[in-house]
């Protein structure tokens, strides 16, 4: 926001709340506000303060809400409610794009933004955190989702100090509230006979400056600092912060994760009322007859099992495995994410919950015969104070903008596994470890890695273990298909230059590390490692001598004196005359190097065994690099779908440092 | 509507066993689709809507209403699972057994199931069922369960459209407060101490009760993960009795294993 300098309090009647409604009509602004409805004051439409709970109050407990009559007339006598503004900026439901390729643009349209410029009538400081955390997250890091940032640019906020605390309140706890202090057009502090006035920004200064304003006299500061004093004497919760991430990661088997998994319901309630949490599933929708397919999103939960769920599999089967991925992202590894809690302390989750689970209990409760807190690694966090006035979103990607890609050949490698090459759009490149979004309209979109590339073609190595990897592998050369990427980090490829380098792969796994295997072959012809014998090796491992890929090339690395290849199978057929055994007894009877770097990828059980073995042979940690998996939607992170403690692994990942992974991987329900 | 064969196209066959008729009302409910529906695909046997019927296979798709009750009915989905690609079953009846499998609970008891059919039929020798009813996959493999008392009508387009183009259908398998939530209806359980099923209840109604301020009935049964045993003792909490509590779990949906485990620990 610009630094107006006018930030100063103003005293206004209470009549002159009437004019502010007015005035902000007459700009054009929709208005949005609290009134009551259901037995609860919800946010909605409002034309007039006679729309607004004057003289109504709430009362509020774990799983309980109740309103009562206040006594007074005050229009924000209360604290919050069921809803919160995230479902105006970023709606339950909304139409991505349709599937209709624009020849001109070069890409997939996006669906039109009906944006209607709305004024926010009465938001909380907690709530104006919440909106700071979600711009982090929607318009704070490389990619922009286009149509909150065109929302969160046209929206006018009119913020309302809060005086008295609820039941359930401890934005104290989380440094949110009760002052409002940035991040408003315009900022209410409603006393007993006057409202305090204040503007926050250029758009505010015009505003104020049509309200009936008088100089505020020192009885009324004197009611703002008292007030807001009170108010974080009483309020009626408290959350204890300190190092709150390497205690909820410190102690994932803490015995109050059982517990609190017999009460849950998994339900999701919490997450749909927190003002920050912004998980969404993206589905594909068709209709029946000639209309594009449409692509839409909506607000999921780490509550659903689909949340976590790839290839027929869930990360997170049990209720409890849900609450302590809720819990340590909402408390700690938010921190690492985005540089602040994940929580403001509004207290929705609490009453909200049908069983009347309270976070700060909970919090409480693990604090209780704990287990030494963890050292969480360095993350890359999202940081950035969002520009949310004007240009924000030039320098950045639209998210899920998909362009179009040719099938230039197909490749048959094991039975339900292909590799398709890809004539990309121009000036696509990659780095070996990275992937792509592959799409067909109607269908789907999955993530691929990227396999190689040869004659200008990308490689995608892709196994039918779904509809969308199905109907990729049944694409003929010559059909096209939506793409956008590259995503995600890489193999580590400049400290594979200056060591030796072992490839660790199993089924699959090969895929997105031939990539890698290939630059370094290069880069050895151009005489890098001359002199060097057996500086590249590579263990492989499939179930069956049918499913090992790349078979040719795996024979053309066999005469290359300076790379190792061993190929091994868990069961052998007829005919095969090599290795039988998995990767890890294989492992387990050679040499292990200390010196070299290990590049790992395979089925996460099978990374695992590699990874004991490894640190066994006292290989550091910072040598070993694995490709991870999870369930990807958007691949900008955020949908939040591919979390993984500090990670999304679209975004961070799929290729990390061990050192990074330590402290949680093998963990189950992660 | 008369339905022309045409080779072409992908072949429906919808089927009833035991049930009201509700769900497949739903196809011809579809009203402005059903044309769209019709000109993509050859329904080729569907009684409640189409003559003549014509069950010989092979069909694409099959979609079965109703709750295996019968030794007939026993036989026949065999049959139709061996001249089916896709078999889809819709509604409480067909996935969970529906209201007739209320007779479940006594079919263990020595003239139960006679009690039963004497309160419900004049002439009760003429009916010849199975002491039990149950779902379609109890018997056969199901490609899709879809829920619901009676179905949703985008459900069961969606159904229809992901499985002509070959997708995934968009069908969600999360509560129905997840629906609730995000039509913006305010919790009657938190407001009000309604007694709602809603947190362990299969989504796809789009959360109707709860927007007109009564409780789910949980006609969708049960979702996965379902914390059954919580919600009784929240239930109990705002001063449910026993009786009130079983008879919330022992609906349309009764004899799924999660409901009929729930309401047995309130006999």
């Amino acid at each position: 926001m610009v630094d107006s300098g006018t930030q100063v309090h103003k005293s206004m009647p209470r009549s002159g709340l009437e004019t502010l409604l007015s005035v902000l009509s007459q700009e054009g602004y929709r208005l949005v506000g609290p009134t009551i409805s259901e037995g609860a004051i919800v946010f909605d439409d409002i034309a007039t303060t006679k729309d607004l709970p004057i003289g109504w109050t709430d009362r509020q407990s774990p799983g309980r809400y109740r309103l009562e009559k206040s006594g007074d007339d005050r229009a924000f006598g209360f604290v919050v409610g069921p809803h919160s503004w995230k479902q105006f900026l970023f709606p339950a439901k909304e139409t991505l794009h349709q599937a209709t390729y624009d020849e001109s643009a070069g890409m997939w349209r996006q669906s039109d933004d009906h944006t209607v410029a709305t004024a926010f009538i009465g938001v909380r400081a907690c709530d104006l955190a919440g909106i700071g955390i979600q711009d982090r997250v929607f318009i704070g890091g490389k990619y922009v989702d286009q149509g909150y940032h065109n929302r969160r640019h046209s929206h006018f906020i009119v913020a309302v100090n809060c005086l008295q605390a609820g039941d359930l309140c401890f934005c104290d706890s989380m440094g949110t509230g009760p002052e409002v202090k940035s991040g408003f057009d315009i900022c209410l502090t409603e006393l007993d006979s006057t409202f305090l006035v204040q503007a926050g920004s250029e758009r505010g200064d015009s505003i104020v400056a049509q309200l009936p304003l008088a100089a505020a006299s020192q009885d009324e500061h004197k009611a703002l600092l008292t007030g807001l004093a009170q108010c974080r004497q009483s309020m009626g919760r408290q959350l204890d912060t300190e190092n709150i991430e390497g205690l909820l990661f410190g102690n994932l088997e803490h015995p109050q994760w059982e517990d609190v998994s017999e009460r849950c319901l998994a339900c999701g309630n919490c997450t749909m009322v927190c003002p920050t949490c912004f998980c969404y599933s993206v589905d594909e929708v068709a209709d029946l007859g000639d209309d594009p397919p449409q692509r839409e999103r909506s607000w999921d939960s780490c509550f659903s099992q689909q949340h976590s769920k790839i290839n027929g599999a869930t990360f997170q089967p049990a209720i409890k495995d849900r609450y302590r991925q809720w819990l340590t992202h909402k408390l700690a590894s938010w921190q690492s994410q985005f540089g602040t809690s994940g929580c403001v302390g509004c207290g929705r989750c609490i009453a909200w919950c049908p069983v009347g689970i309270d976070l700060t209990e909970e919090v409480a409760a693990i604090r209780v015969g704990a287990e030494e807190p963890v050292s969480m690694p360095a993350c890359e966090t999202v940081t950035i104070a969002p520009a949310t006035e004007q240009d924000a979103g030039e320098s950045t990607t639209p998210i899920f903008a998909t362009t179009e890609a040719t099938v230039a050949g197909v490749v048959t490698e094991a039975p339900k596994v292909a590799t398709l090459a890809l004539t990309m759009p121009v000036g696509y490149d990659y780095q070996p470890g990275q992937f792509n979004m592959l799409s067909l309209p109607g269908i789907g979109e999955v993530p691929i890695s990227v396999s190689g590339d040869s004659d200008g073609a990308f490689e995608h190595t892709i196994h039918s273990v779904g509809n969308v990897s199905e109907a990729l592998n049944g694409l003929e050369p010559g059909s096209t298909l939506g793409v956008r990427g590259p995503y995600g980090s890489s193999w580590p490829m400049a400290l594979a230059r200056s060591r030796p380098v072992t490839v660790i792969a199993g089924g699959l796994g090969l895929a997105p590390l031939r990539g890698v295997i290939r630059r370094l072959l290069e880069q050895a012809e151009s005489g890098s490692r001359n002199g060097d014998t057996e500086w590249l090796r590579l263990i492989y491992g499939a179930r069956h001598p049918e499913a090992l890929l790349f078979t040719r090339e795996l024979e053309q690395w066999r005469k290359n004196p300076a790379f190792r290849v061993a190929v091994t199978v868990d069961q052998s057929t007829s005919g095969w005359t090599g290795n039988v055994g998995t990767v890890i007894t294989f492992l387990s009877r050679k040499r292990i190097p200390v010196e070299s770097l290990y590049l790992v990828c395979g089925p996460e059980v099978m990374m695992l065994a590699v990874v004991r073995v490894l640190l066994d042979a006292q290989v550091p940690p910072e040598h070993i690099y694995l490709s991870m998996e999870r369930n990807m939607k958007c691949a900008a992170g955020h949908c939040g779908r591919c979390q993984y403690g500090p990670y999304f692994i679209c975004k961070d990942g799929p290729v990390l440092g061990y050192d990074k992974l330590s402290f949680l991987f093998g963990k189950r329900g992660f | 509507m008369t339905a022309t064969a045409n080779p072409e196209r992908p072949r429906l066959g919808v089927f009833k066993l035991t049930s009201c008729d509700g769900c497949q009302l739903t196809l011809l409910d579809c009203e402005d689709e059903l044309l769209l529906l019709a000109a993509t695909i050859d329904i080729v046997h569907f009684p409640e809507g189409v003559s003549p019927a014509r069950s010989e296979g092979p069909f694409d798709l099959a979609i079965i209403e109703g709750s295996v009750s019968t030794a007939e009915q026993l036989q026949e989905v065999k049959q139709i699972r061996s001249q089916s690609r896709v078999l889809v079953t819709i509604g409480a009846c067909a996935t969970s057994g529906g209201i007739q499998a209320l007779r479940n609970f006594v079919s263990g008891e020595e003239d139960g199931f006679d009690e039963f059919r004497k309160a419900v039929y004049a002439r009760p020798e003429y009916v010849d069922s199975l002491a039990t009813s149950t779902p379609v996959s109890q018997h056969v493999a199901v490609d899709f369960e879809l829920r619901g008392c009676p179905i949703d009508k985008r459900q069961l387009l969606e159904l229809i459209t992901a499985y002509l183009r070959g997708r995934t259908p968009a069908i969600k398998n999360e509560s129905v407060c997840f629906e609730c939530k995000r039509r913006g209806t305010v919790c009657v359980v938190v407001t009000d101490n309604t007694p709602c099923l809603g947190p362990v209840t299969h989504a796809g109604c789009g959360a109707i009760c709860p927007a007109f301020r009564r409780g789910c009935y949980g006609c969708f049964g049960p979702r996965e993960s379902a914390a059954t045993e919580s919600l009784a003792t929240q239930m109990k909490n705002i001063g449910r009795s026993e009786q009130e509590i079983l008879r919330s779990f022992r609906l349309f949906t009764a004899a799924s294993p999660e409901f009929e485990k729930e309401s047995k620990r309130h006999e």
